[in-house]
């Protein structure tokens, strides 16, 4: 039938488009067991001190504590910001909304690297000293408008008339938000964390100009990259997806269970 | 052309040829069976209507009919012709879908001209055509550049409606199309739909879950309870002979107790109280235990000295207003029985609240328990 | 919350005091559930786009943000002397390319995600989501292992004894093949949601008012589904001008796109007054086209409202 091969064509085209995409990060992984310094393949001998070496260095340790605290404090201010964004990008009907929806957009269709660069001007014109603590802010300006939209999907399907009933029973504007919007919008706000954490975890354009001396992961590996490939990079870059994708499976894992929860 | 000739219509003197014929049909979705085994003739040119509660495997059944399902079991003919497989696109039926399913994108008159755009015709051919049956469902010409989203319930259903009959299928479907559409105007649409029907000679199959909208309109009605049909008849036949307890009930409010044959052969309520003459069960069958279904306004309050076959004793204790009647609920033991006068007839608020209701044997059903 | 208090005037007016009525009057709900947003993007988006304003009408080769004003950067970026033009046609160039690529690569798999893939969908949605959470310089470090000479591809192929892998890497062909798979996501989903927006039931009506697929999906899918496709599209476009990994670790140099310009500019002439003249055009031509193709679009029905 026809529609049946249609139908195997596209299985086939989005598994070839998967494994392509999935390529280049097995082959990162294969050059990091590579004993030898330099990469050639087949890999001639395989070894792990590739990344027993990265494990024990001191400074690529002070390089993940770094990411990691910028993702960690990016996702909790996002997460707030755009919870109460979404709440006005979706769920109440004001004078400005319209344009509002539009503006937050403007962030995400913007060229991060020329992005990066206005905000290190930004501050040098401020007379702010750029660190990772200015790297928090620059990664917010491009994530909450993101989370934004992440949460306001969920706040469209949420009724707002449960918020009224809870409002006509008794309940003052903090109960209101507490017991009915917040546990409503969880799931939205669960991804939202999710992809604010590891959207900082994994971007390179906007840390290169706003880090100042210190460095994320991302771009300790392009400084490398360029000049001074060990299996290091491939190793460190491997470690780096391996905890993302534990953290999204992880993250996936404890929303299941929690809607598992909630509907038994 | 859409008004076909006299001839065409239904001759009530020989039973007209069936149109579509359903045989053993079946639909199961992942070990449900939403539709399990349904044998039906649809006759040309009649308005069947298929009643059933929710999921009951009414929309299941039509999208097989439609040929938007696959059925699992059984077969579909066409004028004797399987079409099984036969895509949507190729048979010539049409469905008016309960969302409607207009074009948001197009207007009015590219919606109504959509299936002879399919089929190549000319835009000046279209825009005729689709004028024309703009007139037939009684849309205002001006209409045609309008954008349907802009249009009103009761003119999305008409703009539907035109659209389905510019396919000009020989079955037309519809899966509850009035079923958002408020209580005047749903009127107004059940009549014209009525008289569409009655102009075009189409065979019009239709689903409800509403009785009511299926006994205004229908040739026949076919009810169906959890994926099977328990009857098919004409409204009239529907409403006074029922074949089992589930039919009466949907059909409306309705009085039941159940009897026993007693040693002596004579006919002994168990939760009510009396010795009753039953009408034989109509299936012929013989029973030592029965059902026996009075609709309400076959009961009646008994003046002094009124006779009755059956009678019971009971007390009034409440009554409700249904416009041009009055409905009384009677308690009788731990039963409730509910009669229905006309207001000319009903009690005066100063007599007795105990009363005698009787009724004759041959308004009641005698059913299988 | 305004919306509440028409519900309940005399509650409102009881349980507040005057002061917060006041500032009731003064910004909806809304607008105070925005305020932070617009804070955020106020200092960390508009103010860093007036410095680069600012330093773009600065003395050239200077740091005198805001006390000097001179037109000389932007005369500098259009004398005709100058080779920037070109970093600016090959951006749009393998911007368009990508644009035009990515949207056929990407309907299938949207069209798959909506109609075919059923149960397996959300799976393969994530699978599609996960490289964003891996830094795209690993990404694409990655394809330099497969094509290098003696790498994944090439190495195989020689094992296999055949004479190894085309000389793919640091040309202008490989800076595009890595902008297709590094934007991907930002057209498949945005094509994705569009999809989602095309009602089953009319696709059912038309087909069962004897349309065939050709036909359906040229009337009803595409039109319906164009909001999505055009975001997808607008963001793909826009993302990849701004690209500058692919040309820089795949491309190796070969070619100089517009922001690597912008960055060379800020970095080794350290000539802050002309990177920003240039950033300001970047930012006018993608502002100017973003605003417009944004100004067309319902995000409610995009998003979720029915």
């Amino acid at each position: 039938m026809e529609h049946r091969r249609t139908k195997a064509a596209i299985w086939a085209w989005t598994l070839f488009v998967l494994v392509a995409i999935y390529l280049p990060i097995v082959c990162g992984a294969l050059a990091s067991f590579n004993k030898s310094r330099y990469f050639g393949f087949p890999i001639r001998t395989y070894a792990t001190e590739w990344w027993q070496k990265t494990l024990d260095s001191i400074e690529i340790g002070m390089i993940v504590k770094t990411s990691i605290s910028i993702a960690l404090l990016v996702t909790v201010f996002s997460v707030v910001i755009a919870t109460f964004g979404a709440l006005a990008f979706a769920r109440y009907e004001w004078k400005g909304r319209k344009l509002y929806q539009k503006l937050i957009l403007l962030p995400i269709f913007f060229p991060q690297p020329v992005l990066g660069l206005a905000m290190l001007l930004g501050f040098n014109a401020v007379g702010i000293q750029t660190s990772w603590m200015t790297a928090v802010f620059a990664h917010m300006v491009w994530i909450v408008p993101v989370v934004t939209l992440i949460i306001a999907i969920q706040v469209y399907g949420f009724d707002a008339s449960l918020e009224e009933a809870a409002y006509d029973l008794g309940c003052s504007r903090i109960q209101v938000f507490r017991e009915v919007t917040l546990p409503l919008l969880w799931p939205g706000i669960w991804s939202g964390m999710l992809f604010a954490f590891l959207l900082s975890w994994s971007n390179f354009p906007l840390s290169l100009y706003t880090t100042g001396a210190d460095s994320t992961i991302p771009e300790w590996l392009y400084a490398k990259m360029v000049a001074g490939y060990t299996p290091m990079v491939p190793a460190l870059g491997t470690m780096a997806t391996l905890g993302a994708a534990a953290l999204l499976l992880a993250g996936g894992l404890v929303g299941i269970l929690a809607r598992r929860r909630a509907a038994a | 052309m859409l008004l076909t000739s006299p001839a065409a219509l239904p001759d009530p003197a020989s039973p007209p040829k069936p149109i579509l014929q359903l045989v053993g049909l079946r639909k199961s979705f992942g070990g449900f069976d939403a539709v399990q085994g349904i044998d039906l003739d649809v006759r040309e040119g009649e308005f069947l209507t298929i009643v059933g509660p929710s999921g009951s495997g009414k929309t299941t059944l039509l999208r097989m009919l439609a040929g938007m399902d696959t059925p699992s079991e059984g077969n579909i003919t066409l004028h004797g012709e399987l079409i099984n497989d036969v895509p949507p696109n190729r048979r010539p039926t049409c469905l008016v879908f309960q969302s409607l399913a207009l074009f948001p994108h197009k207007s009015v008159g590219e919606n109504i001209a959509f299936p002879l755009k399919v089929k190549g015709v000319d835009a000046a051919a279209r825009k005729a055509r689709a004028l024309e049956l703009m007139r037939v469902v009684r849309l205002p010409e001006s209409y045609f550049d309008k954008n349907v989203m802009k249009c009103s319930g009761g003119e999305r259903q008409r703009v539907a409606l035109a659209r389905a009959l510019a396919y000009d299928p020989e079955v037309l479907f519809f899966d509850e199309p009035l079923s958002a559409i408020d209580y005047k105007l749903k009127k107004t649409l059940e009549k014209e739909l009525k008289d569409l029907h009655r102009e075009t000679g189409k065979t019009f199959i239709y689903i409800t879950h509403s009785l009511e909208e299926a006994m205004v309109m229908s040739d026949r009605i076919g009810v169906m309870r959890a994926g099977r049909l328990v009857q098919v008849g004409t409204p009239e036949e529907i409403y006074g002979a029922p074949v089992d307890r589930f039919v009466c009930e949907f059909v409306g409010e309705v009085n039941t107790f159940q009897v026993k044959r007693g040693p002596d052969g004579a006919w002994n309520g168990t939760d009510v109280p009396g010795t009753f003459t039953l009408q034989p069960p109509a299936s012929g069958a013989v029973l030592d235990e029965a059902f026996v279904v009075v609709r309400p306004e076959f009961m009646r309050i008994l003046a002094p000295g009124e006779s009755a076959d059956n009678r019971l004793e009971g007390v009034v204790y409440n009554e409700y207003s249904l416009g041009s009647r009055i409905q009384y609920q009677v308690r009788v033991g731990a039963k409730v029985m509910l009669v229905e006068l006309s207001r000319g007839r009903a009690l005066p608020s100063s007599a007795d609240r105990r009363v005698t209701l009787g009724w004759d044997a041959a308004d009641a059903f005698t059913l299988e328990s | 919350m305004a919306d509440l208090a028409i519900a309940h005037p005399e509650r409102q007016a009881a349980a507040e005091s005057p002061a917060q009525l006041r500032q009731d009057r003064l910004l909806s709900v809304g607008a105070r559930c925005a305020l932070p947003v617009a804070l955020l993007l106020g200092i960390g988006f508009l103010a860093p786009l007036v410095a680069i304003l600012g330093y773009a009408f600065a003395t050239p080769r200077s740091f005198d943000v805001f006390s000097s004003f001179t037109l000389a950067n932007f005369a500098t970026l259009f004398d005709p002397a100058n080779t920037v033009w070109l970093s600016f046609f090959w951006s749009c160039g393998l911007a368009l390319f990508t644009v035009a690529i990515l949207a056929v690569v990407a309907y299938p798999i949207a069209y798959g995600l909506n109609m075919v893939f059923g149960r397996w969908s959300a799976l393969i949605s994530v699978l599609f989501v996960f490289p964003l959470f891996v830094s795209e310089n690993v990404r694409l470090y990655g394809w330099v292992l497969f094509y290098i000479r003696n790498g994944v591809l090439d190495g195989s192929l020689k094992w296999l004894g055949l004479p190894g892998g085309p000389e793919v890497l640091y040309t202008p062909g490989i800076t595009l093949f890595g902008m297709v798979y590094t934007y991907l996501p930002f057209m498949l989903f945005p094509m994705t949601l569009g999809l989602a927006l095309v009602p089953r039931d009319l696709v059912d009506a038309a087909r069962d008012l004897g349309a065939g697929r050709l036909f359906i999906w040229r009337e009803i899918e595409l039109p319906l589904a164009m909001p999505g496709i055009l975001i997808g599209m607008l963001l793909t476009f826009v993302l990849a001008i701004g690209a500058t990994a692919e040309a820089k670790i795949l491309g190796g140099q070969s070619i100089i796109v517009i922001s690597h310009d912008i960055e060379i500019a800020f970095t080794y002439s350290q000539n802050w007054p002309l990177g920003s003249a240039l950033a300001v055009v970047v930012t006018f031509f993608i502002g100017a086209l973003t605003l417009f193709a944004l100004s067309k679009l319902d995000l409610d029905r995009m998003l979720g409202k029915r």
